[in-house]
Formats: structure tokens, sequence, C-alpha cells
């Protein structure tokens, strides 16, 4: 899942395919990649990073690389790990109140941040029914331009957003 | 928009010809008459109205920032009020666009082409029609200069508003009407048939027109009237008929709708 997510990232900023191999930490599978020189890295968000300067796409990782990071660390530590749907509620609803006032995740342009958030959250966007999705409309409109924005979707399915609402009443 | 018009807005943009044709297809003259807007964006309704369409939306066309939230955002006293916090994000997030304001992509239109269909936009209309004027990119009608030119663009107008409007006056013509059959009876043998049928014709109202009719032998020499009318479903209700047709009880006992067919 990480790796292929992060041969999508290569794709999207025009990098050659590096060689991955997985790693097994704890319960979960932890990506790494061997640099041709230097040590390997390890950890999604390491590695992200490591592409975006490879790629001399800097302004992707933000003018506050600070919080750039720190919604790649909620990547990790918490999309990575939502298993309930209960969980899945919880953390979309702060999404939610979170992107209320943004556009993008971090700034007022496209980050690492948007992009790896978005390949984590695809399968839990998936599942939800058209209400859900209305229900967590900041989310939604966040995920609908991410996936719009060129280059990013790669092998991902593209997800319907309904354009005119239903559920009005719902905010 | 459809893509001839903004090619026809690009070419009179790029060559400041003023004798761009004039002439436009049916539909595309139907679509410009498509009534968008937010209504009066200086006033709180109409950034209501913003703010409602941009929920779910992060630009107001599309997936980039363009010239459609250029107009949108210049259209705008100042900052949304905090509330409207999807207005609000939304206007921050262009604002921060603005050095890059002019090389946005799009053209420019006029703010009744953006936004939620059947909101007409009343945003500052004095302010607007004057931006219209000297505006190139939303001469839509081409060449304001010269007399000649105008009035022939006036008149295709105006044909192309008279065919429109006949177009849409031949559409209420199809009214849902209904052909019904109704059976009438008297109180006995006795009752004059023929008084019966001339009290029944003798109802009148709009969207009511009696058919024809005979007498069905019911049995004991009583016959009943059974009679054909057309009505307009939205004019007359068989519940009216009714009692209209009850009110002569001196010869009606009572009547049942026997057929009823939608024409």
């Amino acid at each position: 899942m990480a790796v292929e997510e992060l041969t999508a990232l290569e794709k999207c900023l025009g990098l050659k395919a590096g060689k991955y191999s997985s790693r097994a930490q704890g319960s979960c599978q932890i990506p790494v990649l061997q640099t041709n020189k230097g040590p390997s890295l390890a950890g999604l968000a390491t590695i992200a990073s490591h592409l975006v300067t490879q790629a001399r796409k800097e302004e992707l990782l933000g003018k506050r690389r600070a919080v750039v990071q720190q919604w790649l660390e909620y990547r990790t530590t918490r999309i990575d790990r939502l298993t309930s749907k209960e969980d899945v509620r919880t953390a979309l609803k702060d999404l939610n109140s979170y992107l209320e006032d943004k556009v993008y995740m971090a700034g007022n342009a496209i980050t690492v941040a948007d992009i790896l958030t978005y390949y984590g959250l695809h399968p839990f966007i998936a599942d939800l029914s058209i209400q859900e999705k209305e229900t967590y409309i900041n989310v939604s409109r966040w995920f609908s331009h991410v996936q719009h924005y060129p280059g990013v979707r790669q092998h991902l399915p593209s997800l319907v957003f309904i354009k005119n609402r239903i559920y009005t009443n719902v905010h | 928009m459809t893509s001839p018009v903004r090619a026809l807005c690009l070419s009179s943009r790029s060559t400041k010809s003023r004798k761009t044709p004039t002439v436009r297809s049916p539909e595309q003259s139907q679509a410009m008459r498509a009534v968008m807007g937010f209504g009066d964006l200086k006033s709180a309704a109409g950034l209501r109205v913003l703010n409602e369409f941009l929920a779910d939306k992060s630009y107001i066309e599309g997936y980039v920032p363009s010239q459609a939230d250029v107009a949108v955002f210049d259209a705008l006293s100042g900052a949304p009020p905090a509330d409207l916090f999807h207005a609000l994000r939304w206007y921050n997030h262009i604002k921060s666009y603005e050095k890059q304001k002019g090389s946005l992509p799009g053209v420019k239109k006029p703010l009744g082409k953006y936004g939620p269909v059947n909101i007409e936009d009343t945003t500052d209309s004095a302010a607007k029609n004057a931006k219209e004027d000297d505006d190139d990119d939303i001469d839509l009608f081409g060449s304001d200069d010269e007399e000649e030119e105008n009035e022939d663009a006036k008149r295709i107008r105006e044909e192309r508003l008279a065919q429109y409007e006949s177009k849409k006056s031949k559409k209420p013509a199809l009214i849902a009407k209904s052909s019904i059959l109704l059976d009438v009876k008297p109180w006995d043998d006795e009752t004059d048939m023929a008084k019966l049928e001339e009290c029944v014709r003798s109802i009148q109202m709009d969207g009511l027109i009696w058919g024809a009719s005979k007498l069905v032998p019911v049995g004991y020499g009583i016959k009943k009237l059974q009679i054909q009318c057309v009505v307009e479903d939205d004019k007359v209700g068989t519940d009216v008929l009714e009692e209209k047709i009850t009110a002569y009880e001196d010869f009606v006992q009572s009547m049942d709708v026997a057929a009823f067919n939608k024409i």
C-alpha cells in the first residue's frame, strides 16, 4: 500500500521509479527506499520528503514546513492506523472541521501533505455513502479538489461527488 | 460555457476587432439567457448564496483559480463575515493569488454567468452595465461603435427573443385534459329527462365542454342520462362537477363518473 503510494508520488513528481521494499515493524509495514548513494530510507513521510527534494519541487514542502510535517505525521500515526468505522468517523470529523477554512491542508498551495493525505484517505472516502460525503462536506470538497489536481490521482479511481447537494440541511 | 462563445470572446480580445460576427445559434442564445448569479453580492443575502455555493467547491469554476474567481472576488466589497466560513475561506484563498490576478486562466465574464442557476445577479446593476460597456470580453453582441452593426445585432437579438418567447408561449398549450363520461340518475320514471339534460348542459365553467349524451334504460322504465364531457384538469375537477349537477335536486338523484380518460 505505502509502496504503491510512493510510486504514484514518484510518477506525480516526474521521477524515475526507485527500489522499494517493505519492512514489518510491529503490526505495520514500513516502506524502505534504497537510494543510489547513501543509506536506505525508511518511513512514508521521510521518503516522501526525500522524493520532493530529489525532484527539486521544494514548493511542495510548503512555506510552513512544520505544518506539512505535522500532517505527514498525522498521516502515518493516525490515518494509517484507522481500523474501526468509529475511528474513521472521528478522523473525518476532525479533518472536516480543520478544512472548513482551508482550501489546502497547509497554506494556499498544494503540498505533499495534501497528496499523501489524499492517498491515505482514498479507501475510506471510497466507502462513504453519498450522505456521509455530504456530512463531511469540507473533506469532500478538499478531496475532490486534490483528486482533480493534475498528476495527483495516478492509478486511483476518481471518486464521485454529487454536485447538487441532496441533504442540504446537513452541514 | 460553450467553447464557441469563449473562442469568440478570445478572438475579439486578441484582435480588438469590433467586427466579430453577431449571429449565434439558438441554443447559445438560450444558454445565455439562463439565469445565474449570486443575487446582490454586496448584500448579506448575496454573500449567503455565495457561501452556500462554495460549501462543496474550492473555486467558482473548476478546480483551479481562474478569472471567474477574480470576477466574483472583485465584486465583493471586502472579506465576508466570519460566520460565512465557506465564503471566507475562498476569499482568503483567492486573496493569496492577488499578485497573479492577471495571469490566472480563463476569461472574465459578467457576474451573471457564475454561481447557482436560477438566482439572478443584481450586484450593483448600474456599475455592472458601465463595466460591460468598456469590457471587450463581455461584449457579446460585438460592435458598440458602429451604429449599423449595433442595430443589426439588436434586431437579431430581438428576433431571437421573440422566437424564444413564442416558443415558450406555445409550450403551455399542452394542457392536461380529460374526457369524462358521467352517469346522471333521475329520481323515478316520471322525471323529465329532457329537462334534466337541459339542466346539466346549462352548467358552464371555464375549461368544461359538454359532448354527446344518450339515455340508457336502467330498468322499470327508468332511464339514466349518460353524458360525455371534456375538462381541463387544472380548472375543473369531478367533485366540482358533481356538486353542480347534484345541485339540481329536483331532477337528479345521484351522479357517477362512469369513465375517466386522460387525453
